[in-house]
């Protein structure tokens, strides 16, 4: 909390824009966490639905969780950080969650290490965010908010390109959701990794579809 | 300071009152009074090898928690919990704690479904079970469901701490509601957490946390999308891999199977109702547990 009694300065805010932006080279557009495999069952088939998914995925899913590891990670000690970075792993719900968050995590790492010169190394994606956050006193609440909405960003986009969504109508879907990614990050500031929760069930099980669908896009 | 074993003094009674001996019933607070009672359990277990076989080591048995032995031919162990209370209810607490010493099998199920019954206002029913599963020991964890009934509040932990070399197979089915009875769950609070360590760090945790009108919650397409039950399988041995093409031939859309480490397998199931949770689950639980299921399964 101390770090958002801080006001963010122009040069946080626009750290945070270039980490969150798809031209960060972490690969974000190449997973679907599982939204393709919805799409192809035909339960996703127009922007209310989507919208629906990404909602359910954002408030009881991957949304959420992901901000308590960036919460747990931007307090933990580098002596705690790896346990951290264990509990996230242990907290996917499939082989490709996992590989989504590994993946990612490593590419921030990489990049984010070498340009801002932070000792970040094969973290999860949500606790390389969080830690380098902390490196460089980015306040907290905000990093979590442009997280929230990269990922939102990334799943409109998935479906313009799979329902398909025409440009105007995904951005309609992401203005939409922009609260919600505010909340979610307000409602986490004051969790800790005691309040992981996950339901968004039916999500989860189309992840684990997605490892044997046949024709795909998307790696997860 | 004079001893006092029976401290018959209170604000309101400052005299002197040794020769009027039953005035202590007049200090019985109402709040006791108007409490239920509630139902406390403990329950610890540990196995060790004799011979070939596992066989107890200590047993602990208190309150409304307690466990039968099966007679078994093969190697292994069966325990059977049994809550005599029947069910569990705000304020109860029912705790477990097991050990696997080195190389012991134990597998471990319940008498009957666990009820989670309405609970008074503010009041919470508590479960912990803890297990330690030393190298080259194998946990069955299979108890029949747990039914959450309306009103009801739970709060439930399972911890799992696993050697390196240790395996595990471990179910938990959960049921939403009676609907043959009618009843939809507008207003439950249940939280549940899994977690499953080795070598001390997390290996596979799994949490939820479920407030209000849990059935509306669930219709939602994505989340349960009507689900009535839903079973967590989770799978620790060196030979998960060789279940993963089997499983995912048997199950239905409404279930996925995962290898999230090349020993780790994770099933997700979500059902209709109970009757169609069994029927899907039970070959699983065969295909994994590599052979019958405990009998309580099958009465």
């Amino acid at each position: 909390m101390d770090s958002d009694a801080l006001m963010a300065t122009a040069t946080d805010t626009l750290t945070l824009t270039q980490w969150f932006s798809p031209a960060f080279p972490v690969g974000a557009f190449a997973y679907s966490h599982g939204l393709e495999r919805t799409i192809e069952a035909g339960d996703a088939a127009n922007s209310e639905q989507v919208g629906a998914w990404i909602a359910d995925v954002l408030q009881h899913g991957a949304g959420w969780n992901d901000s308590l590891f960036i919460g747990a990670a931007y307090s933990a000690s580098a002596k705690d950080l790896c346990e951290v970075d264990a509990t996230s792993r242990a907290f996917s719900a499939s082989a490709e969650r996992l590989k989504e968050t590994q993946l990612q995590g490593a590419a921030f790492c990489k990049v984010t290490g070498e340009i801002w010169a932070a000792d970040l190394r094969g973290l999860t994606y949500p606790v390389a965010v969080g830690r380098a956050a902390r490196l460089q006193g980015l306040p907290l609440e905000l990093t979590n908010q442009v997280y929230l909405q990269a990922f939102v960003s990334n799943l409109a986009a998935v479906a313009m390109r799979l329902v398909p969504l025409g440009q105007t109508e995904g951005q309609k879907l992401i203005h939409a959701l922009t609260p919600l990614c505010c909340t979610i990050a307000e409602g986490a500031a004051t969790a800790t990794l005691d309040d992981l929760a996950s339901s968004s069930f039916v999500t989860d099980i189309a992840a684990m579809k997605h490892e044997t669908q046949y024709s795909r896009i998307f790696r997860t | 300071m004079a001893f006092c074993p029976l401290d018959v003094r209170t604000k309101n009674s400052s005299t002197r009152q040794e020769d009027s001996p039953i005035t202590r019933l007049a200090d019985i607070s109402s709040h006791h009074a108007t409490q239920p009672p509630r139902a406390k359990g403990t329950l610890r277990v540990g196995t060790k090898m004799v011979g070939d076989r596992s066989v107890l080591d200590d047993l602990h048995q208190a309150g409304s928690f307690r466990c039968l032995f099966p007679k078994t031919c093969g190697a292994a162990m069966d325990v059977v919990l049994l809550n005599t209370a029947g069910g569990i209810t705000g304020g109860d607490q029912f705790t477990f704690s097991g050990h696997l010493a080195m190389d012991t099998t134990l597998t471990l199920t319940t008498q009957a479904c666990e009820r989670a019954y309405k609970a008074q206002p503010n009041q919470t029913g508590q479960i912990r079970n803890r297990l330690r599963v030393e190298a080259g020991a194998r946990f069955n964890w299979l108890p029949q469901e747990t039914i959450l009934f309306n009103g009801s509040a739970l709060d439930r932990r399972l911890s799992i701490d696993l050697d390196p070399g240790a395996s595990l197979l471990m179910v938990e089915p959960l049921v939403f509601g009676r609907p043959a009875m009618g009843e939809v769950l507008t207003k439950v609070r249940f939280r549940d957490r899994i977690e499953i360590r080795r070598a001390g760090m997390p290996l596979f945790i799994d949490a939820m946390s479920l407030a209000g009108n849990v059935q509306a919650h669930l219709d939602k397409p994505f989340i349960g999308n009507g689900a009535g039950a839903m079973a967590l399988v989770v799978l620790v041995a060196k030979d998960a891999e060789r279940h993963l093409a089997t499983l995912r031939e048997t199950l239905p859309e409404t279930g996925g199977v995962s290898l999230l480490q090349q020993d780790v397998l994770v099933l997700r199931l979500l059902a209709e109702d109970d009757f169609t949770l069994r029927k899907t689950l039970l070959p699983v639980l065969r295909e994994l547990h590599g052979g019958d299921l405990p009998r309580c399964w099958m009465i």
